[in-house]
């Protein structure tokens, strides 16, 4: 790791593509602004000094690919979305916040303006900033600028490292909302890393009556278990069709909603054949390029299946939840590091000995 | 003064004191763009704010150009406008939100309680240049005229109470009041496949235009009860309506629409009346019988409202009955209060 230093500086890990250098530069922010109006106003934005920022899959792929189909990372790009931090510094309009206030970030800024925006789809805003997709800077780094609406204050009880896990808890709420999870829902989830965890924590808060989850790693599953899953399956070599059927026997009945969080194509195949006629497949992994699916089974069933890009509306409820006690993200919270720790910290993000869950960076240190 | 005048006005400087003066032409800032105005309507809140110095709760404090309901050109374009150029015909959306709270993020942006409609800055169409953020424009295809244009804003709302009302193709609706909006409430639901609309009035004169406009039955209620009217309106229709779109604000009206809507539906709302009704809510509630609110419009109801007169499928030329310039605005309003016309159109540009 190669480190470039400069006096009175800030420190902020780069991602450049397999590498992750710490950039130290003469202050200020690296961001790109939006262009709407309201953004050509800064006054009101809060500089935040970054508390804990989580490693998502996303962080990883630009670190270790570059970027997917649609996102490339064509130039030096801050990482890191999953943040919090505390205020030290208000703009003139700011109404909300004072400087010393701990708050969760919500990574994306959209234009307000379009009809995405307006509709309250603003996770759809063409135009969106969105903190670490290129060309947008991420918040890896020691200080950072954002739009005081997308602040959310922290209670006092409420730590910086579950502030940082509200971004991915906000994620696992919208794909909730999608499927319509209720009380009384079944639910199946695809994959116990960090995000099928949280859609668990998430789908049983909206009182799914019964979760259960697949994964073909039983560390991972144990942990689901110990976290509130009521069924687990090790689906490694299983036939889906067969898996299916235990599905439906172990809950005593086909599940309304099944979320995917694997990525893994044998799980969108799983989801059609274990969903029940009617019901719905969240999809929040994403395919490969040549997913075969059963198509003609998905249709006959009514069995519709609803992509899910980011979260909207969200945070608020990640909030109440967290705050109340109704959902408990500190176990997940398997590694801490300090910000030049950076790089050792995404090896252990993607180190299968390591068993990480969520691997959180204090910046502040 | 009129000829002399660059920017004339219809200032309300208090309650019940309207005039017309000239005023600075405003200039666009970032995101903006500057209109030259070309034919508005008014609305019963126009009036109201006239004759009662306030709105639902919301008193007017300083002077402000009354008019809402309006169709523009544009003459000048600000920093950062890219949908918009100069010449381009629109109709405004009034009413600016702050884009930032929960309700403006979740999509319901007219609920935003920061919302600013009555302000000098960008309320008043009845005046000859105006300003206005240019994601509140919006254009109008060339076989709009500009007083059809001017009723896209009225036809806004009732295309948005019909989406909260539910209207499906086949129902069977009740429509109370002949007025603008219950007219265009007529419209609407017909566009959206209502195969049977009744609606209700005092006055005779206003139901021939219903009728004329589309609506399968006209019932004149003068004198008659809730429930009689609601036994009269289901002993014409054979059966209860499935929704009923209540569009005068009488007490009376809401309460022979709960007892007119079937099990299961809804009143909604569009007229605004009292702040305190005394109405059959218990049987409602016993009926399953929704009451829904209005508050304006929100987010595609306006591009709705202009697709919808574009393609023909709504005409409003009928519901324009009596036209005066600018300088007559306050002819205009009187003739709005007198109760005789339906739609009262103001020329601004002066050609």
């Amino acid at each position: 790791m190669e480190r470039v230093e400069c006096i009175k500086c800030v420190s902020q890990p780069v991602i450049i593509f397999r590498h992750i250098y710490i950039y130290t530069q003469h202050g200020g922010s690296t961001q790109r602004g939006s262009s709407s109006p309201r953004s050509q106003r800064s006054g009101d934005q809060v500089l935040l000094r970054m508390g804990s920022v989580g490693i998502c899959g996303s962080d990883i792929m630009y670190w270790q690919r570059g970027g997917n189909r649609r996102f490339r990372l064509e130039a030096p790009m801050v990482i890191g979305h999953e943040g919090s931090g505390t205020v030290a510094k208000v703009g003139s309009k700011v109404k909300t916040l004072k400087i010393g206030d701990r708050v969760a970030i919500e990574p994306g800024t959209p234009c307000r303006q379009c009809f995405q925006c307006k509709q309250g789809t603003y996770n759809l805003c063409p135009g969106i900033t969105f903190c670490a997709t290129p060309p947008d800077h991420g918040n890896i780094c020691r200080y950072y600028k954002h739009a005081e609406d997308f602040c959310f204050k922290l209670p006092d009880h409420v730590t910086l490292d579950e502030g940082a896990l509200m971004e991915p808890l906000s994620v696992a709420i919208y794909a909730c909302r999608r499927g319509e999870v209720t009380l009384g829902s079944k639910l199946l989830i695809c994959g116990a890393g960090p995000v099928g965890i949280l859609c668990m924590m998430a789908g049983k808060a909206a009182g799914a009556s019964q979760v259960l989850i697949t994964d073909i790693d039983d560390n991972r599953l144990r942990m689901a278990k110990s976290l509130g899953a009521d069924h687990t399956i090790n689906v490694n070599g299983r036939d889906k069709l067969e898996v299916a059927g235990e599905i439906e026997a172990l809950m005593g009945g086909q599940p309304e909603v099944t979320i995917e969080c694997s990525s893994v194509d044998y799980s969108y195949v799983l989801g059609i054949h274990a969903t029940r006629p009617g019901g719905c497949l969240v999809v929040v992994g994403r395919p490969s390029q040549q997913t075969v699916l059963p198509l003609d089974e998905a249709f006959r069933k009514q069995v519709d299946m609803k992509g899910v890009f980011r979260y909207t509306n969200c945070y608020p409820a990640a909030l109440a939840m967290i705050s109340t006690g109704k959902i408990n993200v500190k176990p997940m919270i398997t590694h801490h590091f300090t910000l030049n720790e950076t790089l050792r910290a995404f090896e252990t993000a993607i180190s299968h000995d390591a068993k990480a869950v969520k691997v959180i960076i204090h910046c502040d240190q | 003064m009129a000829k002399t005048c660059n920017n004339l006005s219809a200032v309300l400087q208090g309650l019940n004191d309207l005039r017309m003066e000239d005023v600075p032409i405003p200039e666009p800032e970032y995101g903006e763009v500057q209109l030259k105005l070309l034919s508005c309507g008014i609305c019963g809140t126009d009036v109201h704010l006239w004759k009662h110095g306030g709105i639902g709760g919301l008193p007017v404090t300083e002077a402000v150009i009354l008019g809402h309901e309006a169709s523009s050109v544009v003459t000048k374009v600000g920093k950062g406008v890219t949908s918009l150029k100069v010449g381009d015909r629109v109709a405004t959306e009034p009413g600016v939100p702050c884009l930032q709270c929960k309700k403006c993020k979740a999509g319901r942006y007219n609920l935003c309680q920061d919302m600013q409609v009555i302000i000098p800055k960008y309320c008043g169409s009845l005046t000859r240049y105006a300003i206005h953020g240019a994601d509140f424009c919006f254009k109008l295809p060339d076989n709009i005229s500009d007083e059809e244009g001017a009723v896209i804003e009225p036809l806004a709302v009732t295309v948005y109470a019909c989406n909260r009302a539910g209207i499906q193709m086949g129902d069977t609706v009740l429509i109370c009041g002949s007025g603008s909006i219950g007219l265009l409430c007529l419209l609407t639901v017909l566009a959206r496949g209502a195969t049977t609309v009744l609606v209700t009035d005092i006055a005779d004169e206003k139901l021939k235009i219903a009728k004329k406009v589309g609506a399968s039955h006209t019932l004149n209620v003068k004198g008659m009860s809730p429930q009689e009217a609601a036994a009269a309106i289901e002993g014409i229709l054979g059966e209860p309506v499935d929704v009923t779109l209540e569009c005068t604000g009488m007490t009376s009206c809401v309460s022979t629409g709960i007892y007119a809507t079937t099990r299961g539906g809804n009143v909604t709302m569009v007229g605004i009346g009292n702040l305190s009704m005394e109405v059959p809510l218990g049987t409602a509630a016993m009926k399953e019988v929704d009451i829904r609110g209005i508050l304006r419009y929100c987010h595609d109801d306006f591009t709705n409202a202009v697709k919808l007169v574009a393609s023909g499928k709504v005409d409003v030329k009928p519901l324009i009955t009596h036209r005066f310039p600018l300088e007559k605005s306050l002819d205009a309003l009187k003739t709005t209060a007198s109760g005789v016309a339906i739609k009262v159109m103001v020329r601004c540009a002066d050609n």
